[in-house]
């Protein structure tokens, strides 16, 4: 696969450093998790602040402008409210489970932060099935929505959380459907591996129709799994008020919010490095000068760009597009997303035993 | 009724076509709507937001915009209102309250306070149009927020004393300064009908309840 | 859950137990306009009943209108239907003139038609935006207020208020228009007419929001009629019923211009229908901008209290959302004995309670707003 990339991940370092002397393996666990912890939040004040602002301008507004230059610290501000905030919890609900539902959610999202491999020397577990490993840690999240929405005692509560588990999991089968067909052409379900793989060009233009469909449906798959417009029915402000999150308040809505906003950035990454070489830069395979120029920028920078360049894409829908309707959301699962991953990941697996796509190895 | 004159044009249906047909014409609707946004997105220009505190200096509202009544006073202090109450009875919710007092020097009925209150105000414009000198305006001085509604009470008559004509006609230079001193902005009870005023005068109506003597 | 339970069990005898629930729609709800509250009978997501219970911004306006002279009811009626407030205006001075025998110009006319016209394309842009809202986009409705902003500073230059303008009185109207009104006016047509087409790309075309529309909420046109339902609600049931054609006020008697109707009475034709009284309402203002009559505009001094001699009068206009109506019972002073409204949103909203059976919650909240309802007109 002759890439010259070394790469490393914070697992493998632990376990090296582990055997010599276990303060350096615990070093290597704190950093993890302050890192983490510090990525989480910076990420996801970045992406609120960028969404309110892309928001604004698609809409001929301005955004937050008060807070710091062009209000870069609104986010911050709002944070600091939220941590303030009374934390309500009602009355007759179920206290144990409405305290955890959040932590559900951000576990979720923390946890398939873990295995995405944002440059070379940036990814914290590198594991062999890491495709299932995020499509498995996922499909977590919705249990926070379930238990939000159930021990609120909110019938609209109720309504958003039910809304949320048919959507989430009908979903999860065509995104998964349209990760096989990567996995089909990388031969491999190492999340390095695919990236690596990607090396003489991404996989959305190099299988050729196959990846556009397989990208295209795991857009729309992932944003009915993340609950963004069109497909934001369990929170579908007008009609539910704000749905499964309807009776949180303070912390524990911000965890909702960030988990949200976290989530994004998931599903913009996984595209990324499933579709779109992850950190590798664009390469056409065999045009050494081409690759050349494009190897200046570092495989970080790449991964933030085109992760970015996914964000807005998403964002982008959301400020455009309705929201459909429960039975539509689940005609368009069950009836046309569905069939067409499924020809479409017979077609890639007969492209695949052909050999019929760019630069065969 | 005629129908042929009303020229109905009718709705036009939505059809549908096929499955392919219709997942290809859904996703161009779909992206010829995200070419309209973008056109708002990648064009900073067509943003309509106005900086509001920041653009205090360039904000003019309109001329006719009502928002404050106010009782233009010339520049020598002078003002036109000869206490008539024609836009009292012309307010249709009892905010204003014209008091008027005896001249001390010319014996006529002479404008002594002309209360407005604005927080029962609708802004109609009424008094402006009934008012048979225009002495009165509405301006566009729209900053009225405060923590306290009495404080949406205004006094209008900064010199609350007889009009430039009936002044003009006191010969004595020395009697017409002291006519024309300024009194104090208003800042007794909130004028409820029928309840004394300080300074003597009392607002016009029935009283709401019977009228306190000792007071 | 403390709702009232009748189980599937009970009523049809076999093993399920799903459970029917009540939930209040309102009055703090997002899609309800206001202080609207609409009790729902559901079965999951499926909507079994809406019951609508009225009066949260109740404010006796029929009642206050016996102590007021004629003029001062005027500026009452801003706050029925605020975003129709010219066309409500318009009604209690046709009232009052036809009561009165208060002649008018051509020009006050002409104005008044005018001004009219401007607001009702203003409150259909507000509907369409709030309607992209109800749908889940956001983006119209910014959009749909970044329009209107147009109108209203039109509106304001002339009137001096945005909302509550109390503009049209008994026997003219409060200014002449303010020298900049025609030049504006253009330019705003100019302006506008392109920014139609983008509302039609970025909702009509839309695939989800067609299929949102399509087919949801059909009101027959004998319901509507039987209900009172009036203006682009009952036309776009098919029934071409349009007081600015049947009896010709103001000057629309010599303008040209289509009434849009509906085929089959769901949200699309209601939908479609008010986007093209738009271009009608455009074509309206570009006949009449150019040739404005010379006149006065008023022709009652402002300071008379009209004396309406005894008897009953009606009179009706077509304000955004259908007839207003206002009904004087005059003893011969200078206020009224009793004064009546009757107003396009309290019949308009029992539709809701024939078209929403049967459809989901998501579908409840399109039918409400393709009613478009002005919460304060209801309650009075």
């Amino acid at each position: 696969m002759g890439s010259g990339w070394e790469t490393t991940t914070l697992a493998e370092r632990a376990a090296e450093a582990m055997p010599g002397s276990l303060l350096a393996g615990a070093g290597y666990v704190l950093l993890a998790v302050v890192g983490a912890s510090l990525f989480v939040a910076v990420l996801g004040m970045a992406l609120i602040y960028a969404e309110r602002k892309v928001a604004a301008h698609f809409q001929c507004r301005l955004g937050p402008m008060r807070v710091g230059p062009h209000g870069i610290f609104q986010t911050v501000a709002d944070t600091i409210k939220l941590l303030f905030k009374e934390d309500i919890v009602p009355a007759q609900s179920d206290r144990v489970l409405h305290l955890a539902a959040p932590f559900f959610s951000m576990m979720a999202t923390l946890l398939a932060l873990v295995a995405l491999p944002m440059s070379p020397i940036v990814q914290v577990a590198d594991m062999n099935i890491g495709v299932l490993y995020i499509t498995a840690v996922t499909g977590f999240g919705v249990l926070g929505v379930l238990l939000a929405g159930w021990s609120s005692n909110n019938k609209w509560s109720l309504l958003g959380a039910m809304r949320a588990g048919a959507q989430i999991i009908s979903y999860e089968v065509s995104a998964t459907m349209s990760l096989l067909v990567v996995v089909l052409f990388s031969g491999s379900m190492q999340l390095s591996r695919i990236v690596e793989s990607q090396a003489d060009g991404w996989w959305i233009w190099r299988a050729p129709v196959v990846g556009v469909v397989a990208f295209v449906i795991f857009l729309i798959a992932s944003l009915a799994e993340i609950s963004r417009t069109p497909f934001d029915l369990p929170e579908g402000e007008s009609e539910l008020t704000a749905g499964f999150h309807t009776e949180y308040s303070g912390l524990r809505f911000a965890m909702f919010f960030l988990a949200e906003f976290v989530n994004m950035f998931v599903v913009s990454a996984m595209a990324t490095t499933l579709f779109l070489g992850g950190w590798m830069p664009f390469h056409i395979g065999g045009v050494e000068s081409f690759n050349a120029v494009m190897d200046l920028l570092p495989p970080g920078a790449w991964f933030a760009l085109k992760s970015a360049a996914v964000v807005f894409l998403i964002m982008w829908f959301r400020w455009t597009f309705p929201r459909l309707r429960v039975d539509q959301l689940m005609k368009l699962e069950w009836k046309v997303l569905l069939p067409i991953g499924f020809v479409n990941l017979f077609a890639a697996a007969t492209a695949v035993v052909f050999g019929w796509y760019f630069f065969p190895f | 009724m005629d129908v042929s004159r009303m020229n109905p044009i009718v709705a036009p249906p939505l059809r549908r076509s096929g499955f392919f047909a219709d997942i290809v014409a859904g996703l161009r609707s779909l992206l010829q709507g995200m070419g309209i946004t973008f056109r708002y997105f990648s064009h900073p220009s067509t943003v309509v937001t106005q900086q509001y505190p920041e653009n205090r200096a360039t904000l003019k509202m309109f001329d006719r915009y009502r928002m404050r009544l106010s009782l233009p006073h010339d520049e020598n202090g002078f003002h036109k209102c000869t206490a008539c109450r024609i836009c009292e009875q012309a307010c249709p919710n009892g905010s204003i309250n014209v008091v008027s007092r005896k001249g001390a020097v010319t014996g006529k009925t002479e404008l002594d306070r002309y209360i407005w209150r604005m927080d029962s105000c609708t802004f109609c414009n009424a008094c402006v149009m009934a008012c048979p000198f225009s002495c009165l305006k509405m301006n566009g001085d729209f900053e009225c927020s405060v923590f306290d509604k009495s404080l949406l009470v205004f006094n209008l008559t900064r010199y609350a004393g007889p009009t430039s004509t009936v002044l003009m006609k006191v010969e004595n230079p020395e009697e017409r300064r002291k006519l024309w001193e300024p009194r104090d902005v208003y800042s007794g009870p909130l004028p409820l009908r029928g309840t004394e005023l300080p300074g003597g005068g009392k607002t016009l109506g029935k009283p709401e309840e019977p009228a306190r003597s000792e007071t | 859950m403390s709702a009232i339970v009748t189980t599937l069990e009970q009523r049809i005898g076999r093993g399920a137990t799903t459970q029917e629930f009540f939930v209040n729609m309102g009055p703090q709800h997002p899609s309800t306009h206001g202080v609207l509250r609409l009790v729902l009978k559901l079965e999951g997501e499926t909507v079994k009943d809406v019951i609508p219970v009225l009066g949260y911004v109740h404010r006796g306006v029929e009642k206050m209108g016996e102590h007021l002279s004629y003029r001062q009811f005027v500026h009452l009626t801003d706050r029925l239907d605020y975003l129709s407030a010219l066309a409500n205006n318009w009604a209690v001075a046709k009232a009052v003139e036809k009561a009165a025998g208060i002649e008018t110009n051509e020009r006050i006319e002409t104005i008044r038609t005018l001004v009219a016209e401007l607001q009702r394309i203003a409150s259909h842009q507000l509907w369409w935006g709030v309607f992209g809202m109800d749908l889940g986009a956001f983006t119209p409705f910014l959009y749909g207020f970044r329009d209107r902003e147009r109108i209203t500073d039109i509106l304001e230059e002339t009137i001096g208020a945005r909302l509550t303008m109390n503009y049209i009185q008994p026997g003219g109207v409060m200014f002449d228009l303010h020298p900049d009104f025609q030049r504006k006016v253009k330019e705003f047509i100019a302006y506008f007419r392109p920014k139609l087409e983008e509302y039609e790309t970025l909702l009509s075309r839309n695939i989800i929001a067609q299929e949102r529309m399509r087919g949801v909420g059909v009101l027959e046109a004998a319901q509507a009629v039987a209900l009172g339902a009036t203006g682009p609600v009952l036309r776009a049931s098919g029934v071409a019923h349009d007081l600015r054609k049947s009896e010709p006020y103001g000057v629309y008697g010599k303008v040209e211009f289509d009434v849009p109707v509906g085929a089959r009475g769901d949200c699309w034709d209601r939908y479609w229908v008010r986007i093209e009284e738009i271009r009608q309402s455009l074509r309206i203002i570009e006949q009449l901008i150019e040739n404005i009559p010379e006149g006065k505009h008023l022709l009652v001094k402002p300071a008379v209290r009209t004396k309406v001699p005894e008897g009953i009068t009606y009179s009706q206009v077509e304000t955004a959302r259908g007839v207003f109506g206002v009904l004087l019972v005059s003893d011969g002073k200078d206020v009224p004995y009793r004064i009546h409204v009757r107003t396009p949103n309290f019949n308009n909203l029992w539709a809701i309670t024939r078209i929403a059976p049967g459809w989901r919650v998501a579908d409840l909240v399109t039918m409400i707003s393709s009613l478009d309802i002005v919460v304060p007109d209801i309650d009075r």
